[in-house]
């Protein structure tokens, strides 16, 4: 065998193995992937099965029951839940975004005795189940304040400042250039103003981001419904009435998981829309970690 | 300069007196301006953190039922709760699974996931996507969702395994099963940890991996000697918030037993978290079982104390890592 | 020193803030019995029903109350949890419910002692109304606490076997079965399995399933849960031992737990219309008075027959007792309007024609001696048997507790613990519950 030849064969074999290599690694990563949406379609065939069909060992709908999202949505409560859920992630979120911004901004900017101690109750805060604090808030709301069954206990504590907000916005915020704000602050500008016409422009991706994680977090809230609005059927969240779904309506899982659809479907749909805000915000919690 | 010495004494210290005036004036106005930015969080910390902390601590060592008035009864509930109280080590013990299981499963997933999508070279946007949208998944409809699947008789996954003639476990109906199903819920929504994995993976210098080559490192030896000191960090805060987020595991264990169980949460008919034979119990539950449905309020404050304390500890582990939590400024 | 004197002044601060959000935490509102009955007022009303046909039969004796009483208007909030109740009357509020009844018994102590609800006596008296003339013993029973009235019954429940004719036909046998040996062997012949489950089988005693509860079972033995002096007895009494070791063998006789549990979980929904009993899977079950009602609403065309529940071979001569148990009402103690909510309390419970159409309307068995008596109750043959199921004076009910229903729950997990194996030495469980049935009872007191 010539040299060349060699040569020629050897760079073959490495093709081979590099193609091999190549089908190893996307079969594998299919493979996966088709497991990953494995649920989503076994929860969409499943919500188009007739009453009967649920209870079988079926898994192809037939016929395909298409009114089933329709009568879910006109179960009674169904509508509300929705509302309810867009006030509670709607308002939490703009009131979440308006109270922390101001506190991040300082926390980030200022230099004041105490901000390294401020700082660390914002992470433990962070860190805090919410079921430690759920008891003498759960008595004050519903025997003082008599605010139980309805949103208001969900909203207003968004209103002051959100520690895992508060922390990703300080932690975006320091990646502003200094030079801006001292130019701002030559300029006359007052720490409102640089924060309104300075910082808050330039991360407003960042801002984006949190806010997302922020309405999913609401959207997504099953705790503090329970605990709240539970006792007022017209105060149902969607996360809530979806785990009450099957035993309130005494329903099987096809409508159950028509539900369940109803209630992705939106939350899958925003990520599709936003999925750029959502993957650099969840990048950052970890990376600036 | 004409003036005498005494009078420019004089003058200095009048400068000096207005300069103190005028500092001490900066810095009451610094002052009001940092509690105006900071009066959100100031209230919200008193109101929703230090207040109720304080008042759980207090009812921890009362006898409360929420109709007559606390009455201070010392240490019962606390020796209640770690002596009699026959949910509380189960519980712990959960808890203690789900640390070693579920959170090491997720990383190792989540690490998986992510070498395995920058490694692909077509498509890879589409299956960052695929892998990540379960973990947007609200809880509760994931959770309603996997116990349909896996449910016995019905369930397409039992139906499956049925073809293929493997005898499924019961899951979230069988007592050593149901924490299993529980993880693969879990590992479902792996999506924040693979993006994180992701994006500390691209951050590693490709001449690291050359140099590593060259010397006739091989895969393996590349991902000990190269990837794995890299991802040292990020491996360690996903370990901890790993913890922490098990600390609070809720949402997923209440509704899987409560859906699983069939048992109807309506009038007459309560339903008991932990389904089945409580192997799905964690401390939050307990909070919520005891403090809402039984009005044993001491000892549902005793447990909310222990989870304080739990997720405060590693909260410090967290802290500990220092400036790079706090940022770079400091 | 500036220090401890600014350490010392922020203690005080704290001090005082914590001692004003006490009192304001736990100064609890108080109603009261203050208010006109005859002023025009709105009370709100809360229930457990769901079902459409039973929020329509409420509204409907609801209607008719306010027809009587033109100026209390009531406004009704249906498909109540108990947790929500247990939660609304520790909250009170002007959201709060003024009336409010539960489908379970257990919390009737917990409501006495704790004085969320009103002792009822006081307006008894008031209107002199006898309470031993006007309902029966056990349903008086059941809604006190050591004297203390502060529930009113609301129509009951009667517990009895329901069968599938036809499936009875098919296996040849004629007759239901009146004892746990019959009982057994019937569920034996109307078992088939079909692969590694089953095509039909006869019971389904699994305490997962439907109402086969570890109480409603019991309750065919006879049980005493507490002796005189308020300790639990379910570690002595034979009847527990005797239930639970029936309904193990049974399983096992019917192919083990897990074979059993697996049909169990592929079971439709108790109230849906794929109830596996309605959909003929099931040829026996334990059930209460309502299930008649509901097969007949519905579109199944199961053919049933109703018997009283088996009793144990030994006590063969008690057969027609069985698990009764009711809806309650009472109002609660932050009312404002009690006047007004006991005029409402008064129609529910003790006016016949109220209690008979309601029972008839959602097949309860009627909770006054009147009404129990009234020609107008539906004379259906189904319903009839449980109307003397109800009667029987062997039947009984589980007792009301200073912790509610906690001693069921604690033998509850006992019973799931027992039929799945994870406890195998009975008496050893059953100590094991007793102490912490005291241990609970011990800590809340």
């Amino acid at each position: 065998m010539t040299t060349t030849a060699l040569r020629a064969s050897r760079a073959d074999t490495v093709r081979r193995r590099q193609l091999l290599e190549w089908v190893a690694l996307h079969s594998f990563a299919v493979a996966l992937a088709l497991l990953f949406v494995l649920p989503f379609v076994f929860v969409v065939l499943t919500a188009l099965m007739s009453d009967q069909q649920s209870l079988t060992r079926d898994l192809w709908p037939q016929p395909f029951a298409w009114h089933n999202l329709v009568d879910v949505w006109h179960t009674p409560g169904f509508a509300t839940w929705w509302r309810n859920t867009i006030v509670y992630a709607g308002c939490g979120t703009a009131l979440t975004l308006l109270s922390s911004v101001p506190v991040a901004y300082a926390l980030a900017y200022f230099r004041f005795r105490g901000r390294n101690v401020a700082m660390m109750v914002v992470i433990a805060t962070m860190m805090l189940p919410p079921q430690v604090s759920i008891i003498p808030l759960y008595l004050v709301w519903a025997q003082d304040l008599h605010l139980t069954g309805t949103l208001w206990p969900l909203i207003i504590p968004c209103a002051f400042g959100d520690a895992f907000t508060i922390f990703l916005l300080r932690q975006f915020m320091l990646t502003v250039p200094r030079a801006y704000l001292e130019a701002a602050k030559i300029d006359g500008c007052s720490d409102f103003r640089t924060m309104r016409s300075v910082v808050i422009p330039m991360i407003r991706p960042a801002i984006a981001a949190v806010g997302l994680f922020q309405f999913f977090y609401c959207w997504n809230d099953y705790f503090g419904p329970q605990i709240y609005a539970s006792e007022n059927p017209g105060a149902w969240t969607l996360s809530y009435g979806l785990q009450s779904f099957k035993s309130a309506h005494h329903t099987d899982w096809n409508l159950t998981m028509a539900a369940t659809v109803l209630v992705m479907a939106p939350v899958i749909i925003l990520f599709f829309l936003a999925q750029k805000a959502f993957i650099e915000g969840v990048t950052l919690t970890g990376v600036k970690g | 300069m004409t003036v005498t010495a005494p009078a420019a004494a004089a003058d200095a210290s009048a400068a000096a007196a207005t300069r103190k005036a005028g500092l001490r004036r900066q810095r009451r106005r610094d002052l009001l301006r940092n509690l105006a930015f900071l009066s959100p969080w100031l209230l919200g910390t008193g109101l929703f953190f230090l207040y109720p902390l304080a008042i759980t601590a207090w009812l921890s060592f009362t006898r409360y039922d929420g109709f007559l008035a606390p009455v201070w009864d010392g240490l019962d509930n606390w020796k209640y709760v770690f002596r009699d109280y026959p949910f509380f080590w189960p519980a712990m013990r959960n808890t203690l699974w789900f640390v070693a299981v579920l959170v090491t499963l997720r990383i190792a997933t989540g690490l998986v996931l992510g070498m395995l999508v920058i490694q692909v070279k077509h498509g890879r946007s589409l299956l960052r996507t695929i892998f990540y949208a379960p973990f947007l998944a609200p809880p509760v409809a994931a959770t309603l969702a996997f116990v349909f699947m896996l449910n016995p008789g019905t369930g397409p996954i039992d139906t499956i395994l049925g073809h293929v003639g493997i005898s499924a476990p019961s899951w979230f109906n069988d007592p050593t099963w149901a924490k299993p199903a529980l993880t693969l819920l879990a590992i479902w929504g792996v999506g924040d940890l693979m993006v994180i994995f992701m994006a500390a993976l691209l951050d590693v210098p490709r001449e690291l991996y050359e140099a590593a080559s060259l010397d006739g490192a091989g895969a393996i030896s590349r991902f000990r000697y190269v990837t794995l000191p890299h991802l040292r960090p990020i491996l360690l805060f996903a370990v901890i918030t790993g913890v922490i987020a098990t600390m609070q595991y809720y949402t997923e264990p209440i509704v899987a037993g409560q859906v699983a169980s069939g048992q109807i949460a309506g009038s007459g008919n309560q339903f008991e978290p932990g389904y089945p034979a409580g192997s799905t119990l964690t401390l939050p539950q307990l909070v919520y079982n005891l403090g809402f449905q039984r009005f044993n309020i001491g000892a549902a404050c005793v447990i909310a104390m222990v989870l304080f304390v739990l997720s405060m500890v590693f909260a410090a582990f967290l802290m500990r890592r220092g400036s790079g939590f706090l940022g770079a400024e400091d | 020193m500036r220090n401890t004197l600014r350490r010392r002044v922020a203690g005080a601060a704290l001090t005082a803030a914590l001692a004003v959000s006490l009192t304001a935490c736990f100064g609890s509102s108080k109603g009261g019995s203050n208010d006109n009955p005859n002023a025009d007022v709105t009370i709100t009303f809360w229930h457990g029903w769901s079902a459409p046909s039973e929020v329509k039969a409420i509204q409907a004796t609801i209607d008719a109350f306010e027809k009587e009483h033109p100026n209390i208007h009531v406004k009704a909030v249906g498909n109540i949890t108990d947790d929500k109740i247990n939660q609304a009357l520790r909250a009170g509020g002007p959201s709060a419910p003024d009336v409010v009844s539960s489908f379970t018994t257990d919390n009737v102590g917990e409501f006495c002692t704790s004085h969320a609800f009103v002792d009822l006596n006081k307006f008894l008296d008031q209107d002199g109304i006898d309470p031993e003339k006007t309902f029966p013993g056990p349903q008086l029973s059941y809604t006190q606490y050591n004297g203390n009235q502060c529930t009113l019954p609301l129509l009951s429940d009667a517990y009895g076997l329901y069968y599938n004719k036809d499936m009875f036909k098919a296996a040849g046998i004629s007759e239901p079965p009146k004892t746990m040996s019959e009982l057994d062997a019937d569920a034996v012949k109307l078992t088939k399995t079909s692969g590694d489950g089953y095509s039909q089988i006869g019971f389904v005693p699994d305490y997962h399933f439907y109402e086969s509860t570890i109480t409603h079972f019991a309750a065919q033995w006879g049980p005493t849960y507490f002796t005189s002096d308020g300790k639990s007895n379910v570690a002595n009494d034979p009847a527990l031992t005797s239930a639970m070791e029936w309904q193990k063998s049974l399983l096992d006789k019917l192919g083990g737990y897990s074979k059993v549990d697996k049909f169990r979980t592929s079971a439709g929904e108790e109230f849906s219309n794929n109830n596996a009993f309605m959909t003929g899977q099931v040829a026996m079950m334990i059930d209460g008075e309502w299930r008649a009602g509901m097969i007949d609403d519905s579109n199944s065309k199961v053919n049933y027959g109703v018997a009283p529940f088996p009793v144990p071979d030994d006590q063969a001569d008690q057969y027609g007792k069985g698990y009764i148990t009711g809806t309650i009402v009472g109002i609660a103690s932050t009312s404002k309007k009690q006047n007004a909510a006991w005029e409402f309390v008064k129609y529910l419970t003790t006016d016949t024609s109220a209690v008979v159409n309601f029972a008839n309307a959602i097949h309860n068995v009627p909770s006054t001696i009147a009404a129990l008596a009234s020609p107008d109750v539906s004379q259906d043959p189904s319903f009839q048997q449980f109307i003397k199921i109800a009667q029987d004076p062997n039947s009984n009910t589980t007792p009301a507790s200073p912790n509610g229903g906690d001693y069921q729950l604690v033998l509850q997990n006992l019973g799931y613990n027992f039929q799945s194996g994870k406890q195998t030495d009975l008496q050893a469980g059953l100590d094991d519950a007793a102490q912490q049935i005291d241990t609970n009872i011990a800590q809340v007191q």
